[in-house]
């Protein structure tokens, strides 16, 4: 749930954490704005391990 | 008797015989038989087979149909294959308007969350006035070009997802992207069609042009805009600002010492001398003693000054004239930044897509410009926040600023400080045996740089003088479906290679029909791009001028999407789990390769090798896929393909394998290409593993590379780092409120942090 920052919310409720990722090279600031499949491609992505 | 017939859109209207007579006289016309007379005797057939019809009222099509008969009746079957096609045109045409109209209505009328359509491109918001205006030009844009400038085979084949013309809405305007060289650009100054802009004369003027002209040229080019040489270009600017503030502290410094109101004159004077000994204005670092003591001795030459006063002051004026300097810079790379993250382009709808290259300017200015742009990224936009653009690419190189005691190298360091932070920088390795091949040292124009989202243009078959980076950039780019041909030729690889080498020239062809269109454009098409100069050699070019020649010097790409996918189809495994299927994948990516080079060759023009970036199309091609194949596992089994040569996002693999795995791809991709590491949140906040990364990369021989971990933010504390469920500067959980002690604890901690959203 992103919320934008300017909201007149109380004390912080119903406010989001951003979540910034990067889409094919460049970032969106939030992930409502990407289409369905590279949507699912982030859901998808794993985390690769720094040992050999 | 016939009274009436029904249109298409359901009226009812009266049946006019008058009509269908026109109708076939048009089509006996074009048949080259018949005459008026004839025509008329065929329409009156037609009109007694309605009168025995069954309804009161016939349809449009049904009397068409009959018209058709009641032709070929009478013998005139060419008049009736007229009349057929003719038919047939027009609805393909209405068919085409309804779909149009049909996206429209989409676009006006759905929330973008609603719709992936108005998706398609995460950089414009589609829910806005602007951005729904853009939307729709590209509706119709696309309508038209689709029914009016492809061939039917190249209709055929976009439309059924065997290819993806990329922006295909601008395929009748204009190019893709440019690598704008600002050095050239601003000596003299430059107009952006209101007005002249002259030659900036300080740092904070040098970044707000370069915002300018990145946002102007934007509007003449469908595609990213790039800084090649960005430390470079700023770095002019840092050296007039400080040749100015050294003369202005030493002028203050005077007024103070002599205490009195106005010594410009001795400070000019003064400077003068330096400029005399040393045969340039005040610079940071180079040449300083020689200068300084030059200054001092004019000072004390006047008889008002002893010795030691003079060389205090002198020494004080640099010093604060070097500090106001990095601030000066400091505040301009900040604005450059906020500019390029809020100005808009393109109808006011998208932010301009913006990359900038830097590294490797090892003069004290432009190292002054690396780490305040290295800075400012750090620091981000008004409330802390990760900028979105530019994008920054880091060059790196041995011997400049790869390894301890290399001159940039403290720059280096700090790049991955920042990166680890905010996810930029990328980085550009110059010295990967494709990249190298081209540096000269002292030719910052020989350094390999790319657009943000990885396009790279370097060779020139067109002009192999000119294999440089600046004012060059990509025409066009089609991406071929890999995996489709590969689930086509179910397991038989020679059947695979013939359908590839098949689809590979009808892209080339498709590439260069398309340049035709953008070629025959003139100057006064591309008032900023090539009225400006700014791409290579439209300097030459008068304002009527074909830019044929010159567009030479761009890019013609053939993409593609999916070698994982591909490889699966075709041998069972991708090339993530096996070396004879990295074996296989390189064969593949390499023949198209060879193909590009070989049709670059002859034609002199620059066909290259892309891994497509592919947005929208990591679905399209996907979905298009499934509808057609069904569920193959491992390959139509998600709802993308994976992004070019890259090892699946999903796939466990060690950071250095598949770094070392991807590699060999980079040196096959010319047209661009790039490869992502995926870390934890923790190790990011690790530096040395960071860099550990960037450095695997490098002596992996990968060209573009780019390090992701996640970036979150808590609105409310400003805390910018790894959020799980849990803010661990605050303890908040999404959506939750703080109580305002708490609030005030926080503020009172963190006193840097401008805004608690929110908590006004």
């Amino acid at each position: 749930m992103a919320v934008k920052t300017n909201v007149s919310a109380k004390n912080g409720k119903d406010v989001g954490f951003e979540r910034i990722r990067r889409i094919t090279g460049y970032l969106v600031g939030t992930m409502d704005k990407w289409n369905d499949a590279k949507k699912a491609e982030e859901r998808d992505r794993v985390k690769h391990g720094l040992s050999r | 008797m016939v009274k009436s017939i029904v249109k298409r859109d359901g009226r009812v209207v009266l049946y006019d015989e008058n009509k269908i007579t026109a109708a076939i006289l048009k089509s006996l016309k074009a048949a080259g038989e018949g005459d008026a007379e004839q025509a008329e005797q065929v329409a009156h057939a037609v009109g007694k087979r309605l009168d025995a019809l069954p309804q009161e009222n016939p349809r449009i099509e049904e009397i068409q149909d009959i018209a058709e008969q009641e032709l070929m009746h009478a013998g005139f079957e060419n008049a009736a294959k007229q009349y057929i096609l003719y038919r047939a045109e027009r609805t393909r045409i209405r068919e085409a308007k309804t779909s149009l109209m049909h996206a429209i209505d989409e676009i006006t009328n759905v929330d973008a969350r609603q719709s992936d359509m108005k998706r398609d491109n995460a950089n414009i918001d589609g829910n806005t006035a602007m951005g729904s205006m853009l939307q729709i030009g590209t509706a119709g844009a696309k309508a038209y070009n689709a029914a009016y400038l492809l061939t039917p085979e190249q209709s055929k084949a976009y439309a059924e997802g065997d290819i993806h013309i990329h922006d295909f809405d601008f395929y009748a305007l204009t190019t893709t992207c440019c690598q704008i060289d600002l050095l050239r650009l601003f000596k003299g100054g430059f107009s952006t069609g209101h007005g002249y802009l002259r030659e900036p004369q300080s740092i904070g003027s040098y970044a707000a042009l370069a915002a300018i002209a990145i946002q102007s040229n934007q509007n003449d080019q469908h595609g990213g805009q790039g800084v090649p040489n960005f430390d470079c270009a700023m770095a002019q600017g840092v050296a007039k600002s400080f040749a100015r503030l050294y003369r202005r502290k030493l002028r203050d410094a005077l007024e103070d010492v002599l205490d009195s109101e106005d010594e410009t004159e001795l400070a000019r004077q003064a400077t003068e001398a330096g400029e005399e000994a040393t045969g340039h204005p005040a610079r940071l670092e180079i040449d300083a003693e020689r200068f300084d003591e030059a200054v001092c001795a004019a000072l004390v030459g006047t008889g008002r000054l002893d010795e030691k006063a003079a060389a205090s002051i002198v020494r004080r004026a640099r010093r604060r004239a070097a500090e106001s300097t990095d601030r000066d810079t400091f505040q301009a790379m900040e604005g450059f930044v906020h500019n390029l993250n809020t100005m808009h382009s393109r109808a006011g709808a998208q932010t301009p897509f913006s990359s900038i290259n830097y590294g490797t300017d090892t003069s004290p200015e432009g190292r002054m410009v690396i780490r305040n742009i290295l800075l400012a990224e750090d620091a981000g936009l008004g409330h802390g926040e990760t900028p979105i653009f530019p994008i920054h690419i880091f060059k790196v190189k041995e011997g400049v600023n790869y390894n301890p005691g290399d001159p940039n190298y403290d720059l280096f360091q700090l790049s991955c400080r920042v990166s680890a932070k905010r996810l930029f920088p990328n980085y550009v390795f110059l010295d990967s045996p494709f990249n190298l091949q081209y540096y000269r040292p002292g030719h910052p124009e020989t350094e390999v740089a790319t657009m943000g989202c990885r396009t790279r243009v370097m060779g020139n078959f067109y002009d192999p003088e000119r294999e440089i980076a600046y004012s060059r950039g990509n025409l066009s780019f089609t991406s071929i479906n890999l995996p489709r041909l590969a689930i086509e030729s179910k397991g038989d690889e020679a059947l695979f290679y013939e359908k590839l080498d098949a689809m590979m020239e009808m892209v080339a062809q498709q590439l260069l029909d398309r340049f035709e269109i953008q070629a025959s454009k003139r100057v006064y098409n591309y008032p900023f791009l090539m009225g400006q100069g700014v791409w290579l050699d439209s300097d030459r070019l008068g304002p009527n001028d074909e830019v044929r020649e010159v567009l030479k010097h761009g890019s013609l790409s053939i993409g593609f999407i999916g070698l994982a996918e591909t490889l699966t189809a075709l041998y069972g495994h991708h090339h993530g789990e096996s070396e004879e299927m990295q074996e296989k994948g390189l064969q593949i990516i390499g023949h198209m390769r060879e193909f590009c080079d070989r049709r670059g060759k002859e034609m002199g023009l620059n066909f290259g090798l892309l891994a497509t970036p592919a947005e929208g199309l990591s679905g399209r091609f996907l979905r298009m896929d499934q509808k057609r194949y069904g569920i193959i596992p491992g390959v139509t089994d998600r709802e993308y393909y994976t992004n070019s040569f890259h090892i699946p996002v999903w796939y466990e693999i060690s950071a250095y394998d598949k770094i070392n795995k991807e590699a060999p791809y980079h040196a096959l991709t010319n047209a661009g290409h790039i490869s992502y590491v995926e870390l934890d949140g923790d190790t990011a906040n690790n530096v040395e593993a960071f860099e550990a990364v960037v450095r695997c990369m490098h002596d992996a021989g990968i060209g573009y590379g780019s390090i992701n971990h996640p970036v979150d933010r808590d609105p409310v504390c400003g805390y910018v780092g790894v959020i799980g469920e849990v803010c661990p500067r605050c303890g908040r959980r999404e959506g939750e409120e703080l109580s305002p002690e708490r609030i005030a604890e926080l503020k009172k901690l963190y006193p840097e942090v401008t805004a608690f959203c929110g908590c006004e």
